[in-house]
C-alpha cells in the first residue's frame, strides 16, 4: 500500500485506531459479506434500507447461529463494531448455516481477523464453521488475505460512500435475497 | 402469505396464552393463530383489552374496526417494527419538490386509468361496446402527462372517473346500477357496494404501508391536510379498478348478490350482514389470485401486489430509481 493520505482505508483506519473519535464509517462484518455478494444490497443495508425481518432464512440463520456450539464460544462487541464469537482456544469463529456463499463468509472473518490485528493490535486466527454441513475451514490473515481484504474495505467505503445505489443486475442470489421486491420493482 | 381475519360476531377478544381467542356472544369460542394472520378485521361489536392488542401488537397485526353501516371507524395499527426517520425525512422532501411530486402523482393518475381501462377492455370484448369511452379514457392518461400541477391532475382524474363510471350500468346486470356514484351514505345498493369495496381496499393499502418506514399520512396524489391517511388514498386509487371494481362486477353479474343483500335505512342503502360475508368472501378470494410477475420472475399475489406496489414508491423516495406503479398487464 502506498503512503497516500486520500486512501480512503488509511483515514479509516486512523479513525478506528482512536476511541473517542466518532467513525467517519462503520463498517460491519455484514456489509463485507454483501459487497462480496451484491454491491447494491450493501448499498440498501447501509442506508437502513428497512427488510423482511421474518422471512424464513433469517430466522434460520439466526437459529443456527443461537444453537451451535454455544457452550465453547462467546460473544463480543468490539468498539460498538463488530460482533465476533471467541473460542476458549481464543480462535475467532464464524458460523454459517451453509457453504453456498463460502468466498462472502471468508472475508467477512477475514475482516475481523483484520480489524483486530491492524485497529487492535491483536493476532487471532479464525475458523468457518458450518455446523449443518459438519464442516470447519481455518482462515489465518497472511500478507495476501490481508491485501484482498484491504482492497476489499477500499471497495464497501466507496459503494456506501454513492449518492445513488448500483446498478440492478441479475444475478443467481437474487432468487433468495430479502431485498428482491425492492429492487426489482 | 398469512391472511386476513374478519369477525363479525359480537364477543369478546381476548389473548390466551401465546394466541388470540374469541368468545362470541352467540356459539362457541374461536381461537385465531397471531403468527399466520395479516391483518384482523373487526365487523362486529367487539369489547377488546390491552393484553390483546399487546399480542397483536407484538406480531405487528394492524386492527382495521368498521362500526355500524359497514362505516370504516380507523385502524389500531401496531408499534413500528421499521422505524427509519431517514425515510420520512426523503418522502417529505419528494413531497415538496414540486417536480418529484408532481412526477409521482402523474404515474399514480396514468397507472389508475390503465387500470379503469383494463377493466373496460375487458368487458369491451364481452359483447359491450364502449370503445368511445375507451379512447376517452387513453386521451385523459396521455393528457395527464403534461399536466403542470397535482391540482389539474386531479381535475383530470374526475373526468376519467367519470366516464368510466358511465360504463357500470351496462356492466353491471340488472337490477344493479350505479347511475351516480354517490356516498356518504350511499344512495342504493350499487354505491353501497362500491363504498365498502373501496374501504377495503384502502385498508389493504393501510397494511402494506404499515409494513414500511413510509409515514401514511403524506401523500403525493392527496393532499396531507385531508382526514384520512392520504398516502393510503393515494395507493387505493391505483387499485380500486383490479380489487374493488373487479370484484363488484363478479358478485353482481353471477349473481352471488341480490337486493335482498341489502337494506335500505332513512336515508341510505348497507350491506347486510349476509351481504357482507359475501362480499368479504369474494374480497380475500381476489387478494389471494395469483398472476406471473416479468420482473420478480414468479407468480405473486393481488395482495402481494399491493406491498410490492409501495416498496417501488419508497425505492423511488430514497433512491430516485423510477417508480413503478401497478398497471395490470395480465
Amino acid at each position: 500500500m502506498n503512503e497516500n493520505s486520500n486512501d480512503p482505508l488509511e483515514e479509516y483506519i486512523t479513525a478506528e485506531r482512536d476511541p473517542h473519535a466518532e467513525p467517519i464509517q462503520r463498517i460491519t462484518g455484514l456489509m463485507v459479506q454483501y459487497y462480496e455478494v451484491c454491491k447494491r444490497e450493501l448499498w440498501f443495508m447501509s442506508r437502513g434500507i428497512d427488510i423482511d425481518r421474518g422471512a424464513a432464512n433469517i430466522r434460520r440463520g439466526t437459529h443456527v447461529d443461537e444453537t451451535s456450539y454455544r457452550d465453547k464460544r462467546r460473544s463480543f462487541q468490539v468498539n460498538g463494531r463488530i460482533a465476533i464469537d471467541v473460542l476458549d482456544s481464543g480462535d475467532i469463529m464464524e458460523v454459517k448455516v451453509s457453504s453456498k456463499l463460502e468466498e462472502p463468509a471468508r472475508l467477512q472473518l477475514l475482516y475481523y481477523l483484520w480489524y483486530l490485528d491492524e485497529i487492535l493490535d491483536i493476532e487471532r486466527e479464525g475458523v468457518l464453521a458450518y455446523p449443518r454441513e459438519r464442516k470447519r475451514e481455518r482462515v489465518t490473515l497472511t500478507a495476501e488475505n490481508r491485501e484482498r481484504i484491504e482492497s476489499v474495505l477500499r471497495g464497501v467505503i466507496g459503494t456506501v460512500d454513492r449518492e445513488t445505489p448500483p446498478t440492478l443486475e441479475k444475478k443467481p442470489v437474487c432468487e433468495a435475497c430479502l431485498y428482491q421486491d425492492l429492487c426489482w420493482m | 402469505m398469512p391472511n386476513n381475519h374478519h369477525i363479525f360476531a359480537d364477543g369478546d377478544l381476548r389473548r390466551s396464552e401465546d394466541t388470540l381467542r374469541i368468545d362470541r356472544l352467540d356459539g362457541e369460542p374461536k381461537y385465531l393463530a397471531i403468527e399466520n394472520l395479516d391483518s384482523l378485521y373487526l365487523h362486529g361489536q367487539v369489547t377488546f383489552n390491552t393484553r390483546a392488542l399487546g399480542l397483536l401488537n407484538e406480531h405487528g397485526v394492524p386492527v382495521h374496526i368498521f362500526g355500524w353501516n359497514d362505516y370504516y371507524r380507523g385502524s389500531y395499527l401496531p408499534k413500528r417494527s421499521h422505524v427509519s426517520g431517514n425515510t420520512v425525512v426523503e418522502q417529505v422532501r419528494t413531497y415538496d419538490d414540486r417536480s418529484r411530486r408532481l412526477g409521482i402523482a402523474t404515474d399514480m393518475i396514468a397507472a389508475s386509468i390503465h387500470n379503469m381501462r383494463a377493466n373496460l377492455r375487458y368487458y369491451n370484448t364481452r359483447g359491450h361496446k364502449f370503445t368511445d369511452v375507451l379512447d376517452e379514457l387513453s386521451a385523459l392518461k396521455d393528457r395527464a402527462q403534461t399536466e403542470s400541477s397535482v391540482e389539474s391532475l386531479r381535475g383530470v382524474e374526475a373526468l376519467a372517473r367519470k366516464a368510466y363510471y358511465g360504463c357500470f350500468d351496462v356492466i353491471l346486470r340488472d337490477p344493479f346500477e350505479l347511475t351516480r356514484r354517490e356516498y356518504n351514505p350511499p344512495s342504493n345498493e350499487a354505491n353501497a357496494l362500491l363504498s365498502f369495496l373501496n374501504a377495503m381496499t384502502y385498508t389493504t393499502c393501510v397494511s402494506a404501508i404499515r409494513k414500511t418506514a413510509l409515514d401514511p399520512t403524506v401523500g403525493f396524489m392527496h393532499e396531507p391536510g385531508e382526514r384520512r391517511f392520504t398516502l393510503s388514498l393515494d395507493i387505493a386509487d391505483i387499485f380500486k379498478p383490479i380489487l374493488a371494481d373487479r370484484v363488484m362486477f363478479r358478485l353482481v353479474n353471477r349473481q352471488q348478490l341480490s337486493f335482498d343483500d341489502f337494506e335500505s335505512e332513512l336515508d341510505g342503502c348497507l350491506l347486510t350482514e349476509v351481504g357482507r360475508a359475501t362480499v368479504l368472501d369474494e374480497y380475500e378470494q381476489t387478494l389471494d389470485e395469483t398472476v406471473e410477475h416479468p420482473r420478480l420472475s414468479r407468480h405473486v399475489s393481488y395482495k402481494t401486489l399491493v406491498q410490492t406496489d409501495v416498496y417501488s414508491l419508497k425505492k423511488h423516495v430514497l433512491t430516485g430509481e423510477d417508480y413503478h406503479p401497478t398497471e395490470r398487464w395480465w
